[in-house]
């Protein structure tokens, strides 16, 4: 028996040395501390207390599926900016959709100086990703208001619901554009941008429609592409800009003020 | 339920009266020769189930049943288990303890659930996703410290074995992120125990 204890004892260095998530029980499960839980509904909280001023500066960035190493960088550029309210993340937080990718990306994204938000990708929605997504961060599709802007987040992640007509939820779209009182300037912000394969081709029409009617919306931002894209690609006034991936090393400032808007792209 | 767990003990020493110590008992080749049960290891809160070993009891060949209740992992799930270990040096220590003081080992496993595939539907274009989410394969090593007993006027042997392991997906992402990733990242520690016919 006397030999078998230094072998224990290894044993319980070696368990000690990864204290972390010392036992795990399946790659699916989804299990999360409270500090990640209800991400945007506690972040988007903390945006609210932000003070407003003429112009709102924001970062979109995305992608972030399997690039640890560039999310830090990213993390580390991000933080230099100047006036930055709060950050977006377009989407494809996580590669495989696990729970312990979704946890890594959240480690690494609350050594921001600012608060971020995210809308969920085509690779967020694998296995229980979505389940973990909505534990994680909130439901599917919500929205914030913002000084001048409000922001409408939907899923648009059609194949992964099999081209079913379900999403993006158009009818729960125009609902939200018509909320709008106080006539802010409104930013849809989604991962698969219309004219993608991904998206689905009988909502393409209705959802760019729903868009284009709405005077208050100027720009929408997506991510998917992994490449800096951006145009007026339906001619109806409405300006479509990607981000890139953080293996590509980009983001994007957006300013936005009284009348108007920019959009600046970042490599790092 | 007693009655029936003392007529089957009834059983179980009659016919080991026939039997002496020492002598291989003559097995169905079929029957397992041990079973195991694990607690985590990416294969479920607890699994367990038969194994076979070689001959020379260096190798061994387990199928194991895993549950992870919804309590512990947020979702339940039921995932089976192939996993094959290798444990090529034994120490024979007193009183017939023994340990095996290295094992190294790979297994594959399946989870149950609508949301997982091994084969991607049609709507997805060829390659678009290129793992499957329903069956990981993965690799661990540990080691296991053991003790041969007579039960019965039949030789057993109990093990508690160790197991560091991880798998595919975890391997890929440590591989591509080694300044954020460190090893204890993506490597679990798993418990076991093994009772053993032979």
């Amino acid at each position: 028996m006397k030999h078998i204890l230094p072998w224990t004892a290894l044993g319980l260095v070696l368990l000690l040395s990864s204290c972390d998530n010392l036992f795990q029980y399946n790659p699916n499960e989804e299990t999360l501390l409270e500090s990640e839980r209800n991400l945007t509904a506690k972040n988007i909280d903390k945006i609210s207390q932000l003070p407003v001023s003429d112009t709102t500066r924001f970062i979109l960035m995305g992608d972030s599926q399997r690039w640890y190493d560039e999310c830090e960088d990213f993390v580390q550029s991000a933080n230099q900016q100047k006036g930055i309210s709060f950050v977006l993340h377009a989407g494809d937080i996580s590669d495989f959709g696990l729970t312990q990718e979704f946890k890594w990306v959240n480690e690494i994204m609350t050594c921001l100086k600012y608060p971020y938000v995210t809308v969920i990708g085509n690779h967020d929605i694998v296995a229980n990703g979505s389940a973990t997504y909505r534990k994680m961060f909130g439901p599917l599709n919500y929205s914030f208001a913002f000084g001048r802007d409000r922001f409408i987040f939907i899923n648009t992640n059609s194949r992964e619901y099999a081209f079913d007509g379900s999403v993006p939820d158009i009818a729960w779209l125009k609902a939200q554009l018509a909320d709008n009182p106080t006539h802010k300037n409104t930013i849809v912000v989604g991962h698969v941008p219309p004219f993608d394969a991904d998206f689905d081709k009988n909502l393409e029409k209705s959802y760019t429609e729903a868009l284009a009617t709405d005077p208050s919306v100027k720009f929408t931002l997506y991510g998917h592409q992994h490449r800096f894209y951006e145009g007026q690609f339906y001619d109806d006034g409405v300006n479509y800009h990607l981000t890139t991936s953080m293996g590509a090393r980009g983001y994007m400032v957006v300013s936005t003020w009284e009348g108007g808007y920019n959009v600046k792209r970042v490599e790092f | 339920m007693k009655k029936y767990l003392l007529s089957l003990f009834l059983l179980v020493s009659l016919q080991s009266l026939a039997q002496e110590v020492g002598l291989r008992p003559r097995r169905k080749w079929f029957l397992p020769d041990h079973l195991k049960l694990q607690f985590a290891g990416n294969i479920g809160f607890v699994s367990g189930g038969p194994g076979y070993v070689s001959r020379n009891q260096t190798l061994e060949t387990d199928l194991l049943f895993g549950f992870l209740p919804q309590k512990f992992g947020g979702d339940a799930l039921v995932t089976t288990t192939l996993k094959t270990t290798y444990s090529p040096w034994r120490i024979g220590l007193r009183d017939n303890y023994y340990i095996r003081p290295f094992s190294i080992g790979a297994y594959l496993s399946y989870t149950f659930g609508p949301q997982f595939d091994t084969k991607w539907p049609s709507y997805y274009p060829a390659g678009y996703y290129w793992w499957a989410t329903a069956i990981r394969p993965g690799a661990y090593i540990g080691g296991k410290a053991g003790r041969n007993v007579v039960l019965n006027n039949r030789r057993r042997s109990l093990e508690l074995y160790y197991e560091l392991g991880t798998y595919d997906l975890l391997i890929i992402s440590y591989i591509q992120n080694k300044s954020f990733l460190k090893i204890n990242d993506i490597v679990s520690l798993s418990l076991g125990v093994k009772f053993a016919f032979n």
